[in-house]
């Protein structure tokens, strides 16, 4: 199953190194395999190096792709996450 | 490890001396293995076994970030384990594994793959538009030091774990790297670039550790066995040293720690010279641990908070609350006596990155602390705020920095006046009346000293800066010798100048900088008419020796006579020569 969603980057300071870990720690155990995209720039959720790369700003969009069987749950999760600024 | 040779002789290099002290001991390559790391091709047969090797430095990286997470959490830390967390989830990052060792299995050795990722990750990050983002790459750098350590066995990664005599040796130091040197293990700091004006130099005054920068590490080889010599009189590093240097340095070590014990000695006594004129001698303060040694050593209060540390290693300026406790922690400690609170000191050298709340853009501090500050109000009122409330718990003092101009005093105390009309709406107490200063660091408000002095209740010479700013000297890259610097005539004769007009009109001037902190200044900023001096808690022994060895006559003939000759050299020679006749035993400064 392959799911693709549009999330906004709450966090005060965008995606710095704490969300950047909360994603990843997130995604630890999860079967699917999840991208972002970010102005044009997709690359492997998984990877905290990554995130940090793209140097996603607050307010910025950012599309979730997730391929995999537990990919509702995931994106439920992540989506949840991002909207509570990964309780920052 | 690397191989040595250089067993047939002893090889002196030469830096900068950014902190005193002679030490003698035993190589800690510490963050230089970019520089020290060979090429060198791995056979495809074993392949196999290099990954292992990898793959154990990264486990043992795990390992080492796992058990400073838990003394994090275990000393309630918690942003430090927040950090370390995310040290955990690079270590396991598939581009540090997976991606690594593919490269390996091309035939490079562990070390040169990951370093060719992780540089590759630098370029990236150094080319982002974004100073926040750009500044994220010290964690990786951070991880990548450690995993190199553990790849390499002689470069380990916290200076707190350096054994006992080591003299480290880094391409360059932060602050958190010198703040983690523990003095009675790290006899030495030696480093290829850094300099005078640096954080890391500061703290390595405070924690009394000799420190030479500047020094160049082309071609170094040494094992953990090498003999290393740091002189910080000269600046020089001496490796291997012949048996007879290492004799005479051993010598000199036993005399300074002989004068070192009598200065200790006699460091509870008057700071006044031999004919009974008083000087107030303060100290300059970092952290709250420092006020106990103060009070040993009778200091007449703090001269000089500075209040930047208060968000060291932090990305958003502190709350209100977080700066008043922080505040009244050392207002309470200094039981009565005085204290200056410097506001804010960051921009130039002192850099700093964050956010401003409420606001998405981030800013990076370039312009002076005050200017920056006058543009900032709501910052810079929440500091103020948080010094008005902090007053009330003893004698505090607030000193405004790098002022140029007399508008941007008054502006600076039209929001003290501010902060303090909206504490009394809200109830909250603060003292009716606050001693305001000024800092002379730049030579715009030197020769303006007059128009300052009228309107504030104190002077206070910052020199480091003052030097900087009048010779157009890089504070980084001196390539005059420090010492020649501070001995410059125009220096002498702009604090003359200060002094006079501080003088005049009664107010109190101090000199707070690298020279009042030195021995061989000391009488002629008496005899300049500097009768307040503020200088690293650990230096008060000395400086105050050197106050109770002069007259205040003398001290007026030297300066008289220093003002009168024309270069920076006479003047060094004329200052050494006193000080070698009024304190003979002091091997350090008379050699």
């Amino acid at each position: 199953m392959e799911l693709v969603q549009k999330v906004r980057v709450k966090n005060k300071m965008g995606l710095h190194t704490r969300p950047a870990t909360a994603i990843v720690k997130l995604l630890q155990g999860c079967k699917c395999d999840v991208n972002f995209t970010y102005k044009k720039e997709t690359i492997n959720a998984k990877s905290i190096l990554s995130i940090l790369m793209l140097a996603a700003r607050r307010n910025t969009t950012i599309t979730i792709n997730v391929k995999g069987a537990d990919a509702p749950e995931t994106m439920e999760k992540l989506i949840e996450a991002f909207e509570t600024k990964f309780g920052e | 490890m690397t191989k040595t040779i250089s067993r047939q002789g002893e090889r002196r290099l030469k830096g900068t001396p950014v902190c005193r002290g002679i030490a003698i001991g035993k190589p800690f390559l510490f963050s230089i293995s970019e520089t020290l790391t060979p090429e060198t091709g791995v056979p495809v047969s074993d392949v196999e076994a290099e990954i292992a090797r990898y793959r154990r430095a990264l486990e043992n990286s795990r390992l080492d970030i796992e058990r400073l997470r838990k003394q994090m959490e275990h000393e309630h830390v918690s942003e430090g384990s927040a950090i370390l967390e995310a040290h955990l989830q690079i270590l396991e990052d598939p581009v540090i594994t997976t991606d690594i060792e593919k490269y390996i299995e091309t035939g490079k050795n562990a070390e040169i793959a990951f370093l060719k990722v992780i540089s590759a990750f630098q370029q990236h990050f150094e080319s982002m538009r974004d100073p926040f983002f750009r500044e994220r790459f010290k964690d990786i750098q951070d991880v990548a030091r450690r995993v190199i350590g553990h790849l390499r066995h002689t470069v380990r990664i916290s200076l707190a774990e350096a054994p006992p005599g080591s003299i480290v040796f880094a391409n360059e130091l932060s602050a958190s790297e010198a703040a983690e040197a523990d003095p009675k293990n790290v006899s030495a700091f030696v480093t290829e670039v850094g300099g005078l004006a640096t954080h890391a130099a500061i703290i390595a005054k405070a924690k009394g550790i000799p420190y030479i920068a500047r020094v160049s590490f082309t071609g170094l080889t040494f094992t953990e066995e090498t003999t290393v010599i740091v002189d910080g009189r000269t600046g020089e590093v001496i490796i291997s040293p012949y048996a007879d240097t290492l004799a005479i340095y051993a010598h000199v070590q036993r005399q300074l720690s002989l004068h070192v014990a009598k200065l200790e000695h006699t460091a509870t006594a008057l700071a006044e010279t031999y004919d009974g004129l008083p000087i107030c001698l303060c100290a300059n303060v970092e952290a709250v641990e420092e006020i106990p040694l103060l009070h040993q050593y009778g200091a007449y209060g703090v001269g000089l908070l500075r209040s930047e540390n208060v968000f060291f290693f932090k990305d958003t300026f502190p709350s209100e609350n977080e700066q008043y406790f922080y505040y009244r922690a050392f207002v309470e400690r200094m039981n009565g006596l005085p204290i200056v609170i410097r506001t804010f000191d960051i921009g130039g050298d002192k850099c700093f990155m964050g956010r401003i709340e409420g606001s998405d853009e981030p800013f990076f501090v370039g312009c002076r602390a005050i200017q920056f500050f006058l543009q900032e109000k709501t910052i810079f009122k929440k500091q103020l705020r948080a010094i008005l409330r902090a007053a009330t718990a003893g004698d505090v003092s607030v000193l405004f920095p790098m002022v140029s101009s007399l508008s941007e005093l008054r502006e600076a105390k039209a929001l003290l006046q501010e902060a303090r009309r909206e504490l009394h709406k809200e109830n909250i107490p603060c003292p009716e009346k606050i001693l305001v200063g000024c800092m002379i660091e730049v030579p715009s408000a030197a020769v303006i000293a007059d128009l300052l002095a009228n309107e504030c209740d104190f002077l206070s010479i910052g020199t480091n800066d003052l030097v900087h700013y009048s010779l157009a000297a890089d504070r980084f890259h001196q390539t005059t010798s420090s010492l020649m610097a501070l001995c410059h005539p125009s220096l002498l004769r702009l604090i003359k100048m200060v002094v006079v007009e501080s003088n005049l009109r009664g107010i109190p001037v101090s000199v707070c900088g690298e020279i009042a902190s030195d021995p061989r200044f000391t009488p002629l900023l008496l005899g300049l008419g500097v009768h307040r001096l503020s200088v690293a808690c650990r230096y008060i022994p000395l400086v105050k020796n050197a106050i109770r060895c002069i007259s205040a006559v003398e001290s007026v003939e030297l300066a008289r006579q220093a003002l009168s000759l024309s270069t920076a050299s006479e003047v060094q020679q004329l200052l050494e020569k006193s000080y070698r006749d009024a304190v003979p035993d002091d091997c350090f400064y008379n050699f």
